[in-house]
């Protein structure tokens, strides 16, 4: 199937990666036609045509970020918009949120870019793209504490206001959490 | 759908320390869900969670479906069929059957003891019940709230392709089958009849609560 933009297209083909472990699984793209504009001037800047905001849907929420650096691949993000998106922040000793460190190795970062798509197989966590859209999965590293500790992982989710209810906001209290739907 | 149950077993319960939290999965927000909550007179909190976080976040594949939380956030008893009533409908040839009066039993003793209920669950007990997402399940996962998110941007083509997607991936998850059929009313009935004459189990799993909760 080919999604087209004027400039960029895009095909997309539903398909099985596998690490040296052999237990990641994505969607993988191949971006076969890029279309770059060579600026006149003596040195040879290379810019790509300005592409739509790319989504990046980790978690609970939807992130927009206006720059990612053009990849066949991957989705290379800006080190600083690491945190907003996932939590994590590079450091020195590796992509830290609370507690937790995973070593980053040097073929992850480029300057101010980060690869976010190749840190997320390292981690075996999931991702799907489409059409401007990354959506991830959950990173079973920190999915395994549910199954260690029983600790319910923490959501937000609006209620009927629009005002975000947190799980942890019933700290102290015991709770039923119920689904249901319309449908 | 149970919510005026639910109000029955919140007034009853909530005086000792107790909440429900009431969690729509509709895609189609509050107006989808809104006079369903207003139907029941729900005073316990009630939530429009069009992304299915909450189904997400504890591995729920169907609805109602219900968890217990300790005070410290720990889960006493993971996902099962959570009712008030029982009900036996007959279905074709088989039955849909709910045993909400051995749920909301062992509830309200665990709302009395605690920790000390025996129908708080075991480690072991918890995981044997809670197992890891497979590769699949992950991926199904991403592929839904993908879906979800090129509904919410008016992309339907896009969305039908990712809500397809997690149902082949996790063809056992009603959510992601049911959520998808709801935008073809006109074709959800038979589609559900179909999954449902091919089911194998039960389509609630029977639930495993024992000994059984004494009647109040």
């Amino acid at each position: 199937m080919m999604i087209g933009s004027p400039d960029i297209q895009i095909e997309d083909r539903l398909g099985t990666l596998k690490t040296l472990e052999g237990r990641f699984w994505c969607t993988f793209v191949r971006m076969n036609r890029r279309q770059f504009l060579l600026t006149s001037g003596g040195s040879a800047l290379v810019t790509a045509t300005a592409a739509p905001a790319t989504t990046v849907l980790y978690g609970d929420h939807a992130v927009t970020i206006d720059k990612i650096r053009p990849d066949a691949k991957d989705l290379w993000i800006r080190a600083a918009d690491l945190p907003r998106i996932n939590e994590f922040e590079l450091k020195p000793q590796g992509a830290c949120r609370a507690a937790m460190c995973i070593p980053v190795s040097k073929d992850l970062k480029s300057g101010e870019w980060f690869n976010l798509t190749g840190f997320a197989r390292k981690l075996h966590q999931t991702y799907v793209f489409d059409s401007g859209a990354w959506s991830f999965g959950e990173i079973p590293l920190m999915r395994g504490e549910f199954y260690k500790t029983r600790i319910a992982p923490d959501f937000a989710v609006p209620d009927r206001k629009g005002r975000l209810v947190h799980l942890s906001d019933f700290r102290g209290r015991k709770v039923l959490v119920i689904t249901w739907a319309s449908w | 759908m149970d919510l005026p149950g639910w109000q029955k077993v919140y007034a009853e319960l909530h005086e000792q320390n107790f909440e429900i939290v009431a969690a729509a999965q509709d895609t189609g927000g509050e107006v989808a869900a809104g006079k369903w909550y207003d139907a029941a007179k729900a005073t316990y909190t009630t939530l429009v969670d069009t992304q299915h976080t909450v189904s997400s976040a504890y591995q729920f594949i169907n609805v109602p479906t219900g968890i217990w939380i300790d005070e410290r956030g720990k889960v006493v008893r993971p996902a099962e069929p959570a009712w008030t009533n029982n009900q036996t409908m007959k279905i074709g040839e088989k039955s849909i059957v709910t045993e909400g009066e051995a749920y909301v039993a062992a509830l309200r003793d665990w709302v009395k003891n605690g920790e000390r209920s025996i129908y708080a669950l075991s480690d072991d007990e918890f995981a044997r019940r809670v197992k890891p997402r497979t590769p699949a399940e992950m991926e199904a996962d991403a592929s839904f709230k993908l879906g979800v998110w090129f509904h919410a941007q008016g992309k339907q083509e896009l969305a039908a392709k990712y809500w397809a997607r997690a149902q082949q991936l996790n063809p056992d998850d009603w959510n992601y089958h049911r959520q998808e059929w709801s935008f073809t009313p006109q074709e959800a009935g038979k589609k559900w009849r179909d999954k449902f004459d091919k089911l194998e189990q039960p389509y609630y799993p029977k639930l495993e609560i024992s000994p059984a909760p004494e009647k109040k």
